[in-house]
């Protein structure tokens, strides 16, 4: 279970432009759900997952995992049970080191980084059979390097590498805005499979509002550092894209955007 | 591993050619480096490193070439120079030593001391033989026996607090301000304070790192209420002398120099060093061993054997300090002096 | 010629450890470390102070490595865990570094000639007790530089340098794999430093003399040779020869050398150009601006500035 309890998060505290985001902002993701997280620019839904992995300081409240405060821990420590995918997808990956070499690396985590072999030879076939899997004729190019792939491949293979070693949280952050739309769809339904597979509880922030309302278990819209709506189970089955439309469009005329 | 094999296999071969070329070097080069014999055709090879442009080195080199001659050689027939400045840079400074060995010199010469020392690591594969010059302590520098010698700058440090006190009976401190990675400077900062109470001073050091905390120094020194400074050959502080001295003059503080160069920039006097004078006397050492007469084994290290004083009289007239007349008969304008 | 050739690639050899220190925090890590101009003297006036007490001279080396990688160290922490900027933290380990080093060695120092060297040690003189001083340089600095070379090559390839190489590639990636980049950053400094003052060890052997300022511009000198280094091999690897090279398979390495292999070369064509200016009797005072310029005209000349080159 992930949860924020009564949090504030203040930009620029103390200056001309200051700015409150959140304040007393609480919510609870419960074990093994997937929650899409819609809202337009500056509506704080990737400050949210900043938040939660540590990436930025708070000014007021508790994160907590498992009923117990994460506040205090420093964000890397925090990835010892959490994954997490970038909308760049040169974000997700090493550029000069071969993808042999990044698939190695995600698959240490959690092991010490000592003077052994970094590459493993004996787990290149399972790289190899993870990479035919994801049907995007990765599986002959381990020893190319990350940066001379495509975005979409380079995004599947954060998406492996994030997801490789056992974890309970995977944070999404519009990981398939910056592709195109064929393999957009392509990621998000590789997404979908291993949240599944693995069980995990997983966040998702997204702009594309079909696969906010197709994936998920649960679907939220954030205005200006509140949740707007918080629709799941039937009810969120019944949503259609068109319903989440019509809501985005009227909090997008009253915030003047 | 196959990389690994290439790589020792290139590195076995370079060592065997090494091996072979290194061999005949040793039946070429003689034992002794000084080369005795008197049949000499070809001109000698002398090469000068000079640590960097500055007038007390360069008329070190001036100075030189004058003592050359002054032993009856001459330039173009008797011998050739090959003179390099490092730009007061030690590594550049070693390059050119290195230079020079390559050339097969018959005599490195070396201005200053960390360009005599790159001389004298370079001159050590072939027993090539280096005078020095403008160094205040050969023995700090260990360039005081093997086949090394030359002359060196000490200051006369006892006629400077003498020349201080004749021109200012009443004075009590002297300031000086050196360069604390100076190991000449270090050296004649302790001989200044072990003399000074003979002479009636108590002494005002205050070190720097760099040429740029020189004038900060000064001001120090000013606010300690000091009756004057004198000066080093520390480079550091000599290169911003007219700096110095615009702050001195403003306080009414009279500046002693410690060569002739210092005195004609605007010092009142100074009981120092011709450098064109040790130059002289190096270059008569220096023809003694390129010619056989004598070995650097043979000639210990030289310290200039006469002082001078120099005076500034437009400077001592504007402190209002009067020259005894005991010192004005000795006394050389410094303007005059060239 | 042969003699002044001989010197110059010794120069190159020994210099190339600054250059590999330098590649790691600078083409690795993107930190520009200043403080490299103050760990460069520290290592030779360690070692500077054991050959006159009369320490083993092989034993310098340890010494030299171990207080280079206390002053990497210390960067490090200034850096992570003060926040300070690299740049400056960098200059503050430089500056106090003067300070330290004149403690340590007292003034400058010099090594009198009847002290052994590594270059004179009883283990070179036995296997290369032919040779001349000038051969048994290059050979004992050549080893040296190769043997660092594939032991950095080694590493490079352990979890720890895969690791190393990730930080300076995508910081963010070192921190999802729940790894703290900072004590990454530090390591990388510490190997850094630890090398760059086995540089000034070994130079102290061969001038026989420490100085308080041979540390000046060592920076610039390393980066200068890991550009030239590199973008050279850029060159190469693109050249029709490295590709047909790359066709047969027992010649492929030769095809894209490791980026430790440019460096070595990088700081011995470095030394060469100079040698060659002094030689062309260029005055020394303007080395300094022969060296800006080749610079300039290597990065001009391989159509790629800083970032691209550095991360090639």
């Amino acid at each position: 279970m992930l949860e924020v309890r009564n949090i504030t998060k203040i930009y620029h505290p103390g200056t001309v432009t200051e700015q409150r985001l959140f304040e007393n902002f609480s919510l609870t993701v419960e074990q093994g759900q997937f929650v899409s997280i819609v809202g337009s620019n500056g509506s704080g839904k990737t400050s949210l997952l900043n938040i939660i992995c540590g990436s930025i300081p708070i000014e007021g409240g508790e994160v907590l995992v498992g009923g117990k405060p994460i506040t205090k821990m420093k964000d890397y420590r925090r990835y010892a049970t959490m994954g997490r995918v970038y909308q760049n997808p040169a974000a997700g990956t090493c550029p000069n080191l071969t993808m042999l070499e990044n698939l190695s690396l995600a698959d240490n985590k959690g092991r010490p980084f000592g003077l052994g072999r970094g590459i493993n030879r004996k787990r290149v076939d399972f790289y190899r059979e993870q990479l035919r899997a994801l049907d995007l004729g990765l599986e002959d190019k381990l020893d190319v390097k990350m940066g001379a792939l495509s975005g979409g491949q380079r995004q599947a293979v954060a998406l492996l590498m994030a997801t490789m070693t056992p974890l309970e949280f995977l944070i999404l952050d519009e990981h398939t805005a910056a592709l195109d739309p064929k393999t957009a769809e392509i990621i998000m339904r590789l997404t979908n499979q291993v949240i599944r597979e693995k069980h995990l509880t997983a966040m998702m922030v997204t702009h594309n509002l079909r696969h906010a309302v197709e994936y998920g278990d649960r679907m939220l819209m954030m205005n200006r550092g509140h949740i707007v709506l918080d629709r799941s189970g039937a009810e969120k089955a019944a949503t259609s894209v068109d319903d989440i439309l019509q809501q985005f469009n009227a909090l997008s005329l009253d915030s003047g955007t | 591993m196959k990389k690994l094999f290439s790589l020792t296999a290139a590195l076995l071969a370079l060592s065997l050619t090494l091996t072979a070329c290194g061999k005949q070097e040793q039946t070429t080069t003689p034992d002794d480096g000084s080369s005795g014999d008197a049949a000499q055709t070809e001109p000698y090879l002398i090469g000068i490193s000079q640590y960097g442009e500055h007038a007390s080195l360069d008329n070190c080199r001036i100075g030189l070439l004058q003592g050359l001659e002054q032993a009856g050689l001459v330039e173009g027939v008797d011998f050739e120079i090959d003179y390099q400045n490092a730009g007061f840079d030690d590594a550049i400074a070693t390059q050119i030593a290195q230079g020079f060995s390559a050339e097969d010199v018959d005599l490195m010469v070396g201005i200053a001391t960390n360009s005599a020392v790159a001389c004298y690591a370079a001159a050590e594969d072939k027993n090539i033989p280096v005078i020095f010059t403008a160094i205040t302590d050969p023995v700090q520098a260990k360039l005081d026996s093997g086949n090394v010698t030359g002359t060196s700058d000490k200051l006369p440090v006892e006629a400077q607090l003498d020349l201080i006190r004749q021109m200012q009976p009443n004075a009590s401190t002297i300031g000086i301000i050196y360069t604390t990675s100076e190991p000449n400077s270090v050296s004649t900062i302790a001989e200044y304070q072990e003399k000074a109470p003979e002479y009636g001073f108590t002494i005002d050091a205050v070190g720097v790192t760099s040429q740029a905390e020189v004038t900060q120094a000064v001001d120090t020194l000013i606010s300690h209420g000091v009756a004057c400074l004198s000066n080093l050959t520390d480079n550091n502080v000599v290169g911003v002398l007219p700096a110095i001295l615009e702050k001195t003059n403003e306080a009414g503080i009279p500046v002693y120099g410690s060569e002739i160069e210092q005195v004609k920039i605007g010092c009142v006097a100074s009981a120092g060093l011709d450098y064109v004078q040790l130059g002289i006397q190096t270059g008569l050492m220096a023809a003694k061993v390129l010619t056989g007469e004598a070995t650097c084994e043979d000639l210990p290290y030289e310290t200039i054997s006469e002082y001078q004083i120099y005076i500034n009289s437009q400077e001592l007239d504007a402190m209002g300090i009067a020259v005894p007349e005991a010192l004005a008969d000795k006394a050389m304008e410094a303007t005059a002096a060239e | 010629m042969t003699d002044l050739l001989i010197s110059t690639l010794t120069q190159g050899l020994i210099y190339a450890l600054i250059s590999f220190g330098v590649y790691i925090t600078y083409s690795i890590l993107d930190f520009p470390d200043l403080g490299v101009d103050g760990t460069f003297p520290l290592g030779a006036a360690v070692t500077a102070v054991l050959l006159t007490r009369g320490v083993d001279p092989w034993l310098t080396l340890v010494a030299a490595v171990a207080v280079g990688a206390l002053a990497g160290l210390f960067t490090g922490v200034v850096h992570v865990c003060l926040r300070v900027r690299n740049l400056l933290a960098g200059i503050i380990t430089m500056t106090a570094l003067f300070s330290i080093n004149l403690q340590i060695a007292g003034s400058n120092l010099t090594v009198d000639r009847g002290t052994d060297t590594i270059f004179t040690s009883a283990p070179v003189m036995a296997l290369l007790g032919d040779m001349t001083l000038m051969g048994r340089k290059l050979v004992v600095s050549l080893v040296l530089a190769v043997v660092i070379k594939l032991l950095l090559d080694l590493y490079f390839k352990t979890k720890s340098g895969l690791l190393l190489r990730a930080v300076g590639d995508n910081a963010d990636l070192v921190t999802t794999l729940a790894k703290d980049r900072g004590a990454v950053k530090i390591l990388g400094l510490v190997i850094s430093n630890a090398l760059v003052a086995l540089a000034g060890c070994i130079v102290c052997h061969e001038q026989r003399s420490f100085s308080a300022t041979m540390g000046t511009g060592q920076l610039v000198y390393g980066l200068a040779a890991v550009i030239i280094g590199v973008s050279l091999m850029n060159f190469y690897a693109a050249s029709p020869a490295a590709r047909g090279l790359r066709k047969i398979r027992g010649l492929r390495v030769l095809a894209s050398p490791a980026g430790t292999t440019a460096v070595i070369l990088g700081s011995v064509l470095y030394k060469l150009c100079i040698q060659v200016a002094l030689s062309a009797g260029l005055p020394a005072n303007m080395m300094k601006l022969v060296t800006a310029m080749l610079f300039l005209l290597v990065l001009v000349l391989s159509g790629r500035k800083g970032e691209a080159i550095i991360h090639a």
